[in-house]
């Protein structure tokens, strides 16, 4: 027995000893695996230019983390998936046919300024990939605009179209081509139907929060409605502005970015709504024609104001 | 709703196993080694002495920790600061008269007319720790649920060891002040008696945290009066009511991934004995438990025993679950603030901990944690939260110690300068 005892090497840790087995990895996995259909259905409607710049974003992300981590002098952690992620998103808000310069751009842009400047992964207050698409959209206004890069297509950019063309020429877009991702805008942040099945496998498997993306879309859909009701003659359907732009892509993958959004079901509600609500607000009184990444960047700014709603601690005494 | 939406998926967490079996009688320890931490070891006791089962070794100061009896025949092997070490031997004629004698002498704690406090007294005698047995409340609560998940004995003990229960709860109606006692089961389990008020609570761990027990009994959060124990407890005293003799047993959950069992092992029985004894073998990498598999603690050794409040002892296999790696920072995803029972943010907690800033865990109510564990359950980044919020709270205990004393130093300078009396004085503040 005792012999036995001296030959086993025991692993000694703090408790909890089980634990719910998703790491930072295997998160970031799911999040790809969810993000596939997308991409999938990018590639469909793109060919092999999507690929192209989805691949690109993604290398020009990885890499720039490492190097990043060497410089920092930091342990190398690219093989947590997470700058594979933030990659494809970037690349997800791109047009298929951006050129390459303007990928790598963005990559580093995102991954230096919108990660590794605030000290890495989860520090950084504004969503990474919003931060290189930003820094793109405002340098580079014409080559960012899907409209004036995709010109052979017969697809119609239906923002363009509610804004330019009004509400009949917007709604004469099928919605099942709406759905297919048969419509001009970023790459991947049109593919809608597709991004909705993977969005809601990953909120149903609590990989991101379901709180946040529900509230998104009624944030989104509320006010859609309203106007629509008041006029539908100058206002676009709920569900038109739910399948257009970047919405769901916002709404499931950029808004639940953990750790620049509130952690507590209500603020998260919230959070929600009002990116959503801002994203209506955007589209009809804004400049820009989508104004869901503009609308997420603005309420992970507000996380710090939102966190402040909490309970009270059990059994804490009010002081 | 966390269950389902969430990272409680784990059906182990449903702290209701269908596991109704009696107890297996653990083995007989080949050495055993007894906490003597604060004991005063009884005259004659010294190593090389002979002992006998149930033989008093040593005595705890405090009227509140019972005394340490040997739980074998055998002679002491070694006796230093925190342990004694008991080697089991064949009993000479004289060892087996002792221990006859022992049986002879058994109390009929039912027949004794003391209560309170003399009755404390008498059972730290018989070696139990009536610490924690509810002897300042109006209500008393008893806590029927499996502590952690994975110990299982708490089912078999309400369903098959009635007889023992029925008798712990006679002697703590006499020894606890409280008017009520009250029985908190699991909502599942359809468990009525005509002379227990048993209270139905949820199941799904941590509901078996005692603050939580006590939330979901009395509807309100760390009410005053309300004083709360665990069954395990109650066992001890039906086990010592219905024997007279001195404890010298426990009852615990052995478990692996694959083996899991209860068995009423003899105080003082080393890890290794008894894993031996279930059948489970170790291997390298392998993190060995005493307690539960969320709050327990790892051991390093196999020779580490286990002791009356043990309620458990398990093998973590390796591989079964992300390893923990050194350096791990906090990646704020959020997951530990939507588990938290007591509603904090685990993540501030441990980044404010881990750069030494624990006096901002003051703020953040760091004392409201029930310590529970889920918050390490959940991070996806495997940090060390709760141990990061153990090293807070101590930190900050440590702090309130040292201010306290400053305090009193200061106080008694001043009535030294006062009354010129500044020996005495001194002496008081230290
Ligand atoms: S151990 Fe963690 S999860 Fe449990 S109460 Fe404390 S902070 Fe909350
Ligand atoms: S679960 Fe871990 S990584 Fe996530 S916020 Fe909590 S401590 Fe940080």
């Amino acid at each position: 027995m005792s012999a036995a005892a001296t030959s086993v090497l025991l692993a000694m840790s703090a408790p909890p000893y089980w634990h719910c087995g998703r790491t930072i990895r295997q998160v970031s996995l799911y999040m790809l695996a969810g993000l596939m259909p997308a991409a999938v259905m990018a590639v469909c409607n793109w060919g092999l230019p999507a690929a192209r710049v989805m691949a690109l974003c993604v290398v020009t992300a990885v890499l720039v983390e490492a190097l990043c981590q060497k410089v920092m002098g930091r342990e190398l952690s690219v093989d947590d998936f997470t700058a594979v992620n933030a990659g494809l998103l970037l690349s997800f808000l791109l047009p298929a046919a951006a050129p390459w310069w303007l990928v790598m751009l963005g990559a580093c842009i995102a991954v230096t300024l919108g990660k590794m400047a605030f000290g890495g992964l989860g520090t950084n207050p504004v969503n990474t990939p919003l931060v290189g698409w930003a820094v793109l959209f405002v340098s580079f206004p014409l080559l960012m605009d899907p409209n004036a890069m995709q010109l052979a297509t017969d697809y119609a950019d239906p923002l363009i179209r509610l804004r330019y063309f009004g509400v009949a020429a917007a709604e004469a877009i099928p919605f099942t081509d709406l759905l297919l991702g048969r419509q001009i805008g970023g790459l991947g942040a049109g593919q809608a139907g597709a991004l909705f099945l993977g969005g809601s496998l990953l909120a149903a498997f609590g990989i991101i929060r379901w709180q946040i993306a529900l509230g998104f879309f009624l944030g989104v859909a509320g006010p859609a409605a309203l106007c629509h009701m008041l006029d539908p003659a100058l206002n676009a359907s709920p569900f038109f502005h739910l399948c257009t732009g970047s919405v769901l892509l916002g709404g499931f993958f950029l808004a639940t970015e953990p750790a620049n959004a509130p952690s507590r079901p209500l603020p998260m509600f919230i959070y929600g709504l009002l990116g959503g609500a801002l994203t209506i607000a955007i589209r009809k009184y804004g400049v820009y024609v989508d104004g869901t990444p503009f609308a997420v960047l603005l309420v992970n700014l507000l996380t710090p104001l939102l966190d402040l709603i909490r309970p009270k601690p059990f059994g804490a005494r009010s002081s | 709703m966390k269950e389902v939406f969430q990272m409680l998926n784990d059906p182990r967490f449903h702290l209701l196993y269908g596991v109704t079996q009696r107890f297996s009688t653990g083995p007989e320890p080949q050495l055993a080694r007894l906490n003597r931490e604060g004991f005063k070891l009884v005259e004659g006791v010294t190593r090389k002495t002979l002992v006998h089962p149930r033989m008093r070794l040593a005595v705890h100061p405090s009227p509140l920790r019972g005394d340490a009896f040997s739980p074998i025949f055998g002679r002491i092997s070694e006796i230093n600061e925190r342990s004694i070490f008991v080697e089991a031997v064949e009993p000479t004629e004289e060892q087996r008269q002792a221990a006859e004698n022992v049986e002879k002498n058994r109390v009929d704690l039912l027949t004794l007319p003391e209560r309170g406090a003399e009755l404390g007294m008498i059972l730290k005698g018989l070696g139990l720790n009536t610490r924690s047995l509810g002897q300042h409340c109006k209500t008393l609560i008893i806590n029927a649920l499996n502590p952690d998940p994975g110990v299982t004995w708490a089912e078999p003990m309400l369903l098959t060891h009635l007889d023992t229960l029925k008798a712990g709860l006679e002697v703590l109606r006499r020894l606890s002040p409280a008017e009520r006692i009250l029985l908190a089961v699991p909502r599942e389990m359809r468990l009525h008696h005509h002379d227990m008020e048993v209270v139905h609570v949820p199941s799904q761990y941590p509901a078996s945290v005692n603050a939580l027990v006590v939330k979901a009994v009395t509807g309100r959060e760390n009410p005053d009066g309300v004083g709360i124990v665990g069954l395990h407890n109650v066992w001890s005293l039906g086990r010592v009511a219905r024997t007279g003799l001195p404890l010298i047993e426990t009852v615990l959950t052995i478990g692996s991934l694959e083996h899991s069992g209860n068995y009423i092992v003899k105080e003082g029985s080393t890890i290794g004995e008894l894993l031996h004894f279930a059948n489970i073998e170790l291997k390298n990498g392998d993190t060995l438990v005493r307690g539960g598999p969320l709050r327990g603690e790892s051991l390093d050794r196999l020779d580490r025993s286990v002791t009356k409040g043990s309620t458990g002892v398990f093998v973590v296999e390796a591989g079964t679950i992300p390893p923990m790696q050194g350096h791990s920072p906090c990646i704020n995803c959020g997951a530990c603030v939507l588990i938290c029972p007591a509603r904090l943010s685990p993540g501030l907690l441990s980044r404010n901990a881990e750069f030494a800033l624990h006096e901002r865990n003051r703020a953040e109510h760091i004392e409201c944690c029930l310590e529970c564990g889920l918050c390490g359950y959940v991070c996806i980044a495997r940090r060390p939260v709760l141990q990061y919020i153990r090293l807070s709270k101590y930190k900050l205990a440590q702090a309130d110690a040292a201010a306290k004393l400053e305090e009193l130093r200061s106080a008694s300078a001043e009535s030294a300068a006062a009354s010129g009396n500044a020996s005495a004085a001194q002496q008081g503040g230290a």
